[in-house]
């Protein structure tokens, strides 16, 4: 307190002692409040801002990373709309994304409210479901690529012990998206769980009690109470997967390598880049193929804000409410 | 120090400065370093660390320089690239590896070494191994280091369970050609069920063509990646499959290594480093039951690598007295020890550290073998595009083997985007 005592006084007597007749120069009196500030814009503007522009300029040119840039304008960004493979890899990483999310945030869900009514070792639990998180993605995947691995694995040895047949999971198109999408699950349920308790220990007992005296079963009360309450959480939640969840690519590199498998079945948009752009050393393409990702990103987020956002148009609890008056006509 | 405000703002305007100053170029053009030293990059596991060690206190024959060594990690390319695009602080030397004709476009980026006088050194390199590292236009880009001269391994136990022969000579008499060499595999297989002689339908690949004398395309840029002599690696690949020769562990998966320790990989015509990284990694309980001897189908080479020095460098006479030393007969036979690369000047294959008899291969002189093959492999023209033309081809060959596509469907969706990369590259 002493120090910005002796800073901020003699600023104010400087202001007030300023010669009549004369206007202060307001830039050279702010001069120190920017200066202050400017760490901030400086480094932002060398590791924020210029990367990005510089991905822009780099995207309309041709650079295979040493020699001069070649300009080609917009060529880039129409190779990549009759590009096959950039589709494939779109349709991978959308496919990838359903089959780990949708499990992901419904198993949070469940989760967290058992973590939630939880009386014991609670916080044993709650360490225990966040740690995946927290495991390197690179040991992981490669501890499910040797579950998953087709002549070896740990789960295809389960299926022929109990009399199936083995699956060429790192093989088949299907195959290799399920892996994937089950290494992302394993890894971000704990950590949407977490979340999503912390939405539930938000929500007024109160609430519950209420709920309790009119009647409500704990199904009712989990889909009429909690749900809609919990509703700016499962936004936050289902937001940041999907945009996690369009970048999936370390899952699939240390899986699978740069080809993306057989077939290029397990390729995202992600590693699609990163082979172009590191692989081919094709930069101005990767930088195309960055820009392509980000406005389907935002894509993304605007449909994730309608279906489950939205102030006034309530449509996760209207939906809810249509559901939950369906059920009740067919309890009756 | 009590931090006034005249002082805080001396020093924070003063680091943004400094910052800016720093991404500012100034103007300089020099490489890493201080004066006395040479910078040099390379990837783990490249060079000789005693060597290394030596040249870090004084770079022999060349007077009061240094050498300054980093080991770049993970995606080496990646990191070399970056410094040449900032086209400062770039090193004086890079290591380069087989990929080195990727970087011919970009030659005038690296010294001529012909200007340097490494012609004097020229006799003492493999033929083929020295004219890799010269662009087209007849610029000498890259010094040879390794190379990765291709053999068969087999397994000498599981060979003489099948009842075939299981001494060198006898196996490379009876498997000369990849004809015979199916046949005798077919024999171990009908004893041995299982048995393997290739991890996927990529390696087949990937060796076959390293045998061959034509690559994708020629030194004056006109694509034959689609003729008569690829189709015919391409079908033996699809034919050693079909066969059920193949144990179908796709690249970069776990299977890889379980299929040597597992003893399903009975033989493996693979180059020279594969040993380490196969069998004596991954199955060291197999020692002393592996054999090689020279491979069906005729010698090639599969891997190796190259020195560079970019023109940024300091001290090219300096520079090239180090890669010149480095690279000499004697202490190539040095690297062979640790970290096993298999010298490129045919002086070392005498050298007693070459010829001791190997335990591993049941104290085999497993260099003989190899010297055989590099001597007498015929050498072929690596383009700057062969990578780019690589990755399609072996994608589709990967399809024909999980049964995704049949194999004439795979190479006609290869070769069409290859015409797709290679014209987008402007390379035809």
């Amino acid at each position: 307190m002493a120090v910005s005592n002796a800073v901020s006084a003699p600023a104010v007597t400087a202001t007030t002692k300023d010669p009549a007749g004369r206007p202060p120069n307001r830039y050279r009196r702010a001069l120190p409040q920017y200066a202050a500030i400017s760490p901030f814009f400086i480094l932002f503007a060398i590791f924020g801002a210029f990367p990005v522009l510089f991905s822009i300029w780099l995207s309309l040119h041709s650079w295979d990373g040493i020699g001069a840039m070649q300009w080609v304008g917009l060529e880039q960004y129409s190779y990549l709309l009759s590009d096959p493979k950039f589709w494939a890899a779109i349709t991978n990483t959308l496919i990838i994304w359903v089959l780990s999310t949708v499990p992901m945030l419904l198993l949070a869900l469940v989760i967290a409210n058992a973590l939630h009514n939880a009386t014991r070792f609670r916080s044993f639990y709650r360490i225990a479901y966040f740690i995946p998180n927290i495991t390197s993605v690179v040991a992981v995947t490669m501890v499910f690529g040797s579950i998953f691995s087709n002549n070896f694995g740990l789960l295809n040895a389960f299926l022929q012990s109990v009399g199936l047949n083995k699956i060429e999971w790192l093989s088949q198109p299907w195959g290799i998206k399920v892996a994937i999408a089950t290494i992302v699950t394993w890894r971000w349920v704990g950590y949407n769980a977490i979340i999503f308790l912390a939405g539930l220990q938000a929500i007024p007992s109160d609430v519950y009690e209420a709920a309790k005296v009119d009647g409500a079963s704990p199904r009712q009360t989990f889909w009429r109470v909690t749900v809609p309450m919990l509703r700016p959480v499962i936004l936050f939640a289902a937001i940041t997967s999907t945009i996690g969840g369009l970048q999936i690519f370390t899952e699939s590199q240390v899986l699978l390598g740069n080809s993306g498998g057989p077939g290029g079945a397990g390729t995202t948009i992600v590693s699609y880049l990163y082979q172009n752009a590191f692989g081919a050393n094709q930069f101005g393409y990767g930088a195309a193929i960055g820009w392509a990702l980000f406005i389907l990103i935002v894509l993304f987020s605007i449909i994730n804000w309608r279906l489950i956002g939205g102030d006034e148009n309530d449509r996760l609890t209207s939906r809810l409410r249509r559901r939950a008056g369906k059920e009740q006509t067919d309890e009756r | 120090m009590t931090l006034t405000r005249r002082k805080f703002l001396t020093l924070s305007t003063g680091g943004a400065a400094a910052a800016l100053g720093l991404t500012g170029c100034g103007g300089s053009r020099d490489s890493l370093g201080g004066p006395d030293e040479l910078s040099m990059w390379t990837w783990v596991g490249s060079v000789n660390d005693s060597l290394i060690g030596q040249a870090e206190k004084a770079i022999p024959g060349a007077t009061a320089k240094r050498l300054a060594m980093t080991r770049i990690g993970t995606s080496y390319k990646t990191k070399v690239l970056t410094a040449l695009a900032g086209k400062s602080l770039v090193p004086d030397i890079v290591a380069m590896n087989d990929d080195v004709a990727t970087y011919f476009p970009n030659a005038d980026q690296f010294l001529d070494l012909h200007e340097l006088g490494a012609d004097r050194f020229k006799g003492d390199f493999l033929e083929w191994k020295w004219k890799l590292g010269i662009t087209p236009e007849n610029r000498m880009m890259a010094y040879p280091m390794d190379t990765g001269p291709t053999a068969l391994f087999y397994r000498r136990d599981l060979f003489a369970k099948a009842g075939v022969e299981t001494e060198p000579e006898d196996v490379a008499a009876a498997a000369p050609d990849w004809e015979s060499y199916i046949q005798l595999a077919k024999k171990v297989k009908a004893a041995i069920p299982g048995s393997a002689i290739t991890d996927n339908i990529t390696s087949i690949y990937l060796y076959a063509l390293a045998q061959q004398t034509k690559r994708y395309m020629t030194p004056d840029g006109q694509y034959i990646g689609d003729q008569d002599h690829l189709r015919q690696v391409w079908d033996l690949a699809v034919r050693v499959v079909k066969e059920g020769l193949s144990a179908n562990a796709q690249a970069d998966t776990t299977d890889v290594n379980a299929v040597v320790t597992n003893g399903r990989l009975v033989a493996f015509n693979a180059a020279v480093w594969w040993a380490q990284l196969g069998p004596k990694n991954a199955a060291p309980a197999t020692k002393g039951n592996w054999r090689v001897c020279a491979p069906p189908g005729g010698a090639g080479n599969r891997g190796g690598s190259f020195l560079a020095i970019t023109k940024y460098c300091k001290d090219p006479e300096a520079a090239f007295a180090f890669i010149t030393w480095l690279e000499s007969a004697k202490n190539q036979a040095e690297a062979f020890l640790d970290p096993v690369l298999f010298p490129s000047t045919p002086a070392s294959y005498d050298d007693q550290r070459l010829t001791a008899p190997d335990p591993f291969f049941g104290g085999q002189r497993i260099v003989d073998v190899f010297a055989a093959s590099a001597e007498k492999y015929p050498g072929s023209y690596f383009s700057p595009y062969d990578s780019v033309i690589a990755t399609p081809i072996t994608a589709e060959l990967v399809n024909v083997e999980v049964g995704s596509k049949t194999s004439d469907q795979a190479w006609k969706d290869a070769q069409e985007q290859v015409h797709r990369e290679l014209s987008r590259m402007g390379a035809i």
